[in-house]
């Protein structure tokens, strides 16, 4: 299995980035994460943290190397993940739920399913065009059936509001997408809504259909946070193109699982709640490196002699 | 700058069972010295201490990390472990070898070969002072750069990037070997803000990616530095830098000014490196050893007159709007 990926989330205007994301794989399949900690309900980076490393935690302990049924995982994942928010809530005697939106991929056996509650988005592009993209559970997206005559919206509609999302009292509803079969060079682009709020889908594919993910990624959100100024959004994507030629290999963000070994899990997702941009390294932690860097020399130099 | 750089540590100090001799280099991460180890061998201590975050008063030992500073210090700290555990697994003559690495006046020290001899920056002033019309011999480039395209190839094996090749950081050795040096993966950090890492880049040999932000770096980036030193070493001089040459690009003129001095198939392969495209440049080193060693005829296709010609005018016109600027720069100045 080999793809790129490239995950990148900033700050907005915004006090604080409530945005989270991640990606695992085994040596057969991959997940990819990512959640926006809502507002107007208290710690929405929490919420958005806990999902992340609930769903992985449950990936790492099933995916051996793959998932069974991605279908039913996302089911019990997705479930484990809310009621996991509700707890934290409850033993902390919140007076409100934190909160959290979801999109994740599971893509194995060539196939990639998708799941998503809330706003924030997948999109699905082959050959600069979308395929496919997840509709949000806001009232705006689900009432704009073109099938439909188009609803008179009030002005100033507030694009935020939603019906659903993780940490609510009430259950909550995602949609399951999947299998869909891959081809070599499908781009697939989870992101919250502060990409998709400035920037026009059309511009997003466009984007993605034309560059590597690792350059098409960092100037989609520079591009939304500039277009969106001084009060933008946070912004995070997270971009995965399947199967990149041997010929393109790159030193950064190129995955192939090929050469990892069986009962092998990597993850970006992090554990601890806190914004750890900077994890300080200890007295312990810089002991153990010089530790490792001489054992390294140690071993080259005797691979030489 | 106004800012003090950190002072060296004074002569004869002992650290880690080495004795320093002198300071011989100082860069944005800290400093590198000529000392000595227990057996009197000489060898490259290099200190992390950035000079942006940290300050040392001349005579003492401990370095002074300003608080606010303190968590972007631990990060570069991070960054050079980075470095010496990348380098700690190459093993090859055309990389600089670590030797130790050890702890002490509350920084870390990279213990390295001392390596005896220039680097290939200063063969290059040497050579083009000389006014012949070629700086180099073309044998001379394609073995020196065989020898660097073998190291950069283990490198790029150990999913590393140098990011900052150039004639000041290829070494060449008094018995005749090309080695790479500075592997400062802590500069890349060092300029970290927010949640983008800015690599500082040298102008000329650094690719138009490194001066977008986050833009997708790969081997393709140290390619282009590669052809920009071979550039170099044809033209004695650096090639102009990449944000330059997107507005206009002068390289191929100046190549075409070596025709016939220099083998077809090298300047095309110069080219071909500097590609302002990365996917035009070739993808690996292994692709570009290939061609840089093929073996064969080399051609060389001299200018027609037309071209000669076509190419003094261009200078003459270049000359004249440069004098004619100059002139009515000089009439503003009074203002």
């Amino acid at each position: 299995m080999k793809f790129s990926v490239f995950q990148v989330s900033r700050k907005g205007g915004r006090e604080k980035n409530e945005d989270r994301m991640g990606y695992c794989y085994t040596k057969s399949s991959g997940l990819f994460l990512l959640a926006d900690g809502m507002g107007g309900h208290p710690e929405g980076e929490v919420a958005a943290q806990m999902v992340l490393q609930t769903i992985s935690a449950l990936y790492q302990k099933e995916a051996k190397p793959e998932i069974g049924d991605p279908v039913a995982f996302f089911n019990m994942a997705i479930m484990a993940a809310h009621r996991q928010i509700l707890r934290y809530a409850a033993e902390r005697h919140l007076m409100d739920t934190p909160r959290t939106t979801l999109v994740a991929a599971i893509v194995q056996g060539g196939m990639a399913h998708w799941v998503h509650c809330g706003d924030s988005r997948l999109y699905f592009v082959r050959h600069g065009e979308l395929l496919a993209r997840t509709r949000d559970h806001s009232y705006i997206e689900q009432h704009q059936d073109h099938s439909r005559p188009e609803v008179v919206l009030p002005e100033r509609f507030n694009r935020n509001v939603l019906y659903t999302c993780l940490g609510s009292p009430t259950k909550p509803v995602f949609d399951v997408t999947g299998p869909v079969p891959l081809q070599q060079g499908d781009r697939i682009l989870l992101c919250s809504d502060g990409l998709w709020g400035s920037l026009e889908d059309s511009e997003i594919v466009y984007q993605l259909g034309q560059k590597p993910v690792g350059t098409a990624a960092p100037e989609l959100v520079e591009r939304a946070l500039f277009k969106a100024g001084a009060h933008s959004d946070n912004v995070t994507v997270i971009a995965m193109e399947w199967e990149t030629p041997d010929s393109f290999e790159s030193t950064r963000g190129n995955i192939s699982t090929d050469t990892i070994e069986d009962g092998v899990f990597a993850s970006t997702v992090q554990a601890g709640w806190l914004d750890s941009g900077v994890d300080d390294l200890d007295d312990a932690a810089i002991e153990r490196s010089i530790a490792e860097i001489n054992e390294a020399i140690r071993r080259s130099a005797a691979r030489k002699a | 700058m106004s800012k003090v750089k950190p002072a060296p540590l004074p002569p004869d100090t002992t650290i880690g069972g080495y004795r320093i001799i002198r300071k011989v280099a100082a860069g944005g991460f800290g400093l590198v010295y000529l000392a000595l180890d227990a057996d009197g061998q000489r060898v490259a201590v290099k200190e992390y201490l950035p000079s942006s975050l940290a300050t040392r008063a001349p005579g003492e030992l401990l370095p002074q990390v300003q608080p606010e500073k303190l968590s972007l210090y631990r990060l570069g700290l991070k960054s050079f472990f980075e470095e010496g555990r990348s380098l700690a697994q190459i093993s090859h003559p055309s990389v600089v070898s670590v030797l130790n690495f050890f702890r002490e006046n509350e920084t870390v020290y990279m213990v390295m070969n001392y390596l005896e001899g220039a680097a290939l920056q200063d063969f290059i002033v040497t050579a083009r002072d000389l006014k012949q019309s070629k700086v180099f011999r073309e044998s001379t480039i394609r073995s020196l750069f065989d020898e660097i395209l073998r190291g950069l190839r283990i490198v790029h094996q150990h999913k590393m990037l140098h990011l900052d090749i150039k004639p000041a950081n290829i070494f060449i050795t008094d018995d005749n070997k090309s080695v790479l040096i500075d592997f400062g993966a802590a500069r890349e950090v060092l300029s970290k803000e927010g949640n983008f890492i800015r690599p500082m880049y040298t102008p000329g040999f650094a690719a138009p990616e490194m001066y977008r932000r986050d833009a997708s770096m790969g081997p393709w980036t140290d390619i282009y530095a590669i052809g920009a030193c071979i550039y170099a070493c044809m033209q004695g001089y650096p090639p102009n830098e990449a944000p330059q040459r997107l507005e206009k690009d002068r390289i191929a003129v100046a190549l075409a000014r070596l025709r016939g001095v220099y083998s077809d198939n090298l300047i095309e392969v110069v080219e071909w490196c500097m590609s302002l495209d990365p996917l035009s440049r070739p993808q690996s080193v292994f692709a570009l050893q290939k061609e840089l060693s093929r073996e064969g005829e080399r051609r060389y296709t001299k200018l027609s007159v037309g071209e000669k010609v076509r190419m003094q005018f261009d200078t003459m016109v270049t000359d004249t709007k440069r004098s004619v600027l100059g002139v009515a720069n000089v009439g503003a100045k009074p203002k």
